[in-house]
């Protein structure tokens, strides 16, 4: 799945009516991790996937840069603070929010295609 | 015969035109070679990888490579005694004839020989002169050159460019003289590259062992990766396959955070040159109880701050394990614990 476009959500990330905090870059997503354990993460993440947590400490962005990590989809509505967005730009990584919950994001980015 | 005439000495010395041309088509190039093994007659046959090398270049250097040019010419007016001193002065044994710009007949020293005998030196040379020459273009490569001195049997031919201009002469020992040239200069790069290459070797062997290490405090969870981040762009930067600089990071980055969420505090160094990264991390305590039980995963005595932050999965000392190639672990109860592991860069590591 790449998002190509500047402005617009492509359909398996508008489907959990993700909101982007960071400006959209023409990246690909090469699949989906979903857990809130950072080992757990660290230790079985693929590069290039879109990570979908309700972690929103700074932690997620050195795991995130380490495994190569394109995106991290923060569920339940949870946004990091200013100085944390402004980190992922620098690092180049995508962030973005979904009022649903986890569950409820994964069940829509299955059926939407991101798999 | 006048071009069968031998040339008495070597042409006048002057510097090889080495003007490089494109190499040929590698596909079309064992066909040439099965078609012409020519070079081996023009060249001394003793070593194969030479003689082979030697055909590449007889494929590629062309008559404009090799010719002496401009040649000394003459006019058909001109006496042949007058020729015969050219040839003594200039230590040549061919002379084209030139009338008006256009080549119209060529003087070899058996002419000269001939004229001397029969007692007509001092007449022109129109009257003598040969007039039916094969001219080769300054195009030709200098394998078709030398299919040419072998079907003629003559010593030397004229050069004409493609206006039928007169441009040089060639003979049989230029086009050795040309290939020995090349040769040499071919040598010689290679030697430079080797030279160069086995110094890089060298200077790679002796890469700087950088050492980074850095002070991890109890409960810092704000700088956890900082290390781990350090060592990444150093491996970046030197050309470190992604796949191993994320084993190296990752072992560092568990290690920083085993630090801020289990110790009093400690120290990670890691060491990394050319082969390898070595990664050491010593805590001021209070040591593991059971390091069988710490080993496994799932198992961890994590607070509830560290969970909160996604910590305490109890994967840590897992998943250095099994991102090192060489992995330690040592703790004494209220002394401390020493972890090393250690990634060797030129593996292909296992895929995480």
């Amino acid at each position: 799945m790449k998002l190509k476009s500047a402005n617009k959500l492509p359909p398996a990330l508008a489907a959990v009516e993700a909101t982007p905090l960071t400006e959209l870059t023409g990246i690909e997503l090469t699949g989906c991790y979903i857990s809130d354990l950072l080992s757990d993460v660290l230790a079985n993440a693929q590069p290039g996937v879109l990570w979908v947590t309700i972690h929103t400490h700074r932690n997620i962005l050195s795991v995130a840069s380490m495994k190569d990590i394109a995106a991290i989809l923060f569920t339940c509505g949870r946004k990091p603070e200013a100085a944390i967005i402004a980190e992922a730009v620098e690092k180049g990584i995508l962030l973005l929010s979904t009022p649903l919950s986890t569950y409820e994001t994964a069940g829509k980015l299955w059926k939407a295609g991101l798999r | 015969m006048p071009h069968g005439a031998r040339r008495i000495k070597n042409m006048r010395s002057r510097p090889t035109n080495v003007t490089r041309e494109p190499a040929i088509a590698s596909g079309n190039f064992e066909e040439l070679m099965a078609r012409a093994p020519v070079a081996e007659k023009t060249l001394n046959p003793g070593e194969k990888r030479q003689v082979s090398f030697a055909q590449v270049l007889v494929f590629e250097l062309r008559v404009r490579n090799a010719m002496t040019s401009p040649p000394i010419t003459a006019k058909p007016t001109d006496t042949l005694r007058s020729i015969q001193n050219l040839m003594k002065a200039h230590r040549i044994s061919g002379v084209p004839i030139l009338a008006n710009d256009v080549l119209v007949g060529i003087v070899s020293i058996e002419d000269i020989i001939t004229a001397l005998d029969g007692g007509y030196i001092n007449e022109p040379v129109e009257k003598w002169m040969s007039r039916k020459i094969v001219t080769l273009r300054d195009h030709f490569s200098l394998v078709r050159a030398v299919a040419e001195f072998d079907r003629h049997g003559y010593g030397r031919f004229p050069v004409l460019d493609a206006n039928n201009r007169l441009v040089g002469i060639i003979t049989r020992g230029d086009v050795t003289t040309c290939l020995m040239h090349h040769l040499e200069r071919r040598a010689e790069e290679a030697i430079a590259k080797e030279a160069a290459l086995a110094a890089a070797r060298a200077a790679d062997e002796k890469a700087p062992r950088i050492v980074i290490n850095a002070d991890v405090k109890s409960g810092d969870f704000e700088s956890a990766g900082k290390i781990s981040q350090r060592m990444r762009e150093v491996l970046r930067a030197r050309g470190v396959v992604p796949d191993v600089r994320r084993r190296a990071a990752i072992i560092a980055y568990e290690a920083e955070t085993n630090i801020i969420i289990h110790s009093l505090g400690g120290r990670i160094t890691a060491t990394i040159d050319s082969k390898k990264v070595r990664i050491k991390v010593v805590d001021s305590g209070p040591g593991i109880e059971n390091i069988e039980l710490a080993m496994q995963e799932g198992w961890s005595t994590a607070g509830p701050l560290a969970r909160e932050l996604g910590f305490g999965a109890g994967m840590g000392l897992p998943n250095i394990k099994r991102c090192a190639d060489k992995f330690s672990i040592h703790s004494e109860l209220g002394i401390g614990t020493q972890l090393q592991a250690t990634v060797f860069l030129q593996k292909a590591g296992a895929t995480l």
